[in-house]
């Protein structure tokens, strides 16, 4: 009855494969965050960017869901960071021990700027 | 003219249905805000309420409909105390450490698992009243 809606789309930005999250992350967000990460990987994605956004509430189960998405990654070789979370949810993620395994930025620009550094040092 | 609580309590009780902890999140929450609380404690005290009540409702109450997890809150001027009360259709206190996330990427265990920790880390205080009567009673804590 109570179910929240979350927004989950996807799209690329300069090799960067973006999934953007709209809304709460809670056991209901699973399926819909799965397929689009799913989908990043079948196209091939390297960096995927995990992009928050107006998310008022992410619980227990949806940081589960997250740490699921991390241990993808891992197998797959690939990179994952994450921008968008509010100071409170930024501070979620170090308490659980997810900031080791994806970078944490302000914003999406703050995160571009951080890749193109990086390419530009490898 | 704002107005100053020196004592005040607030009870409110919900389904065993996910979802509605949100609702009980946001009324604690304005309680917090109006009895003078940071908003970055309220921050903290939301995530810590929606984990108890899932907690409740799913582990306590094991999602069962018609059953409901019942809340306290008691401010006394220097701390709000919360009491997160299910009809206990299941023992949970948790007495393992739980895993950590380097762990459960190593698939030592389930993903899930995290709402406790959260508690414990944002709360002052947080734990099970060992003599709760007719189902578990997890309380914690917030000091000004």
């Amino acid at each position: 009855m109570l179910e929240d809606e979350l927004n989950v789309s996807i799209r690329q930005r300069e090799g960067v494969s973006i999934i953007d999250l709209m809304g709460d992350v809670t056991t209901f967000a699973e399926e819909k965050i799965n397929d689009a990460y799913r989908q990043v990987t079948e196209q091939g994605a390297r960096t995927v960017l995990l992009n928050f956004r107006q998310n008022d509430y992410i619980n227990s189960a949806g940081i589960a869901i997250l740490i699921g998405i991390v241990t993808e990654v891992n197998r797959n070789n690939q990179k994952l960071a994450v921008s968008g979370l509010s100071q409170h949810f930024q501070k979620i993620f170090r308490m659980v021990g997810l900031a080791q395994y994806a970078e944490i930025y302000q914003d999406e620009d703050e995160a571009f700027q951080a890749f193109k550094s990086a390419l530009a040092e490898s | 003219m704002k107005t100053t609580y020196h004592s005040a309590s607030m009870e409110l009780s919900i389904p065993s249905e996910l979802g509605y902890e949100i609702i009980a999140r946001d009324a604690v929450a304005v309680f917090a805000l109006r009895l003078g609380f940071s908003p970055e404690r309220v921050e903290d005290l939301k995530t810590a309420l929606s984990e108890a009540c899932i907690n409740a409702i799913e582990h306590g109450n094991l999602l069962t409909p018609g059953l409901r997890v019942h809340i306290a809150c008691i401010y006394d001027h220097e701390r709000l105390i919360i009491q997160i009360h299910d009809q206990g259709l299941k023992r949970y206190a948790c007495t393992t450490t739980p895993l950590t996330t380097a762990e459960k990427i190593a698939g030592l265990g389930s993903m899930r698992g995290m709402g406790l920790l959260l508690i414990e880390q944002l709360m002052d205080e947080a734990g099970f009243l060992p003599d709760a009567q007719d189902g578990n009673c997890f309380r914690f804590t917030l000091y000004r």
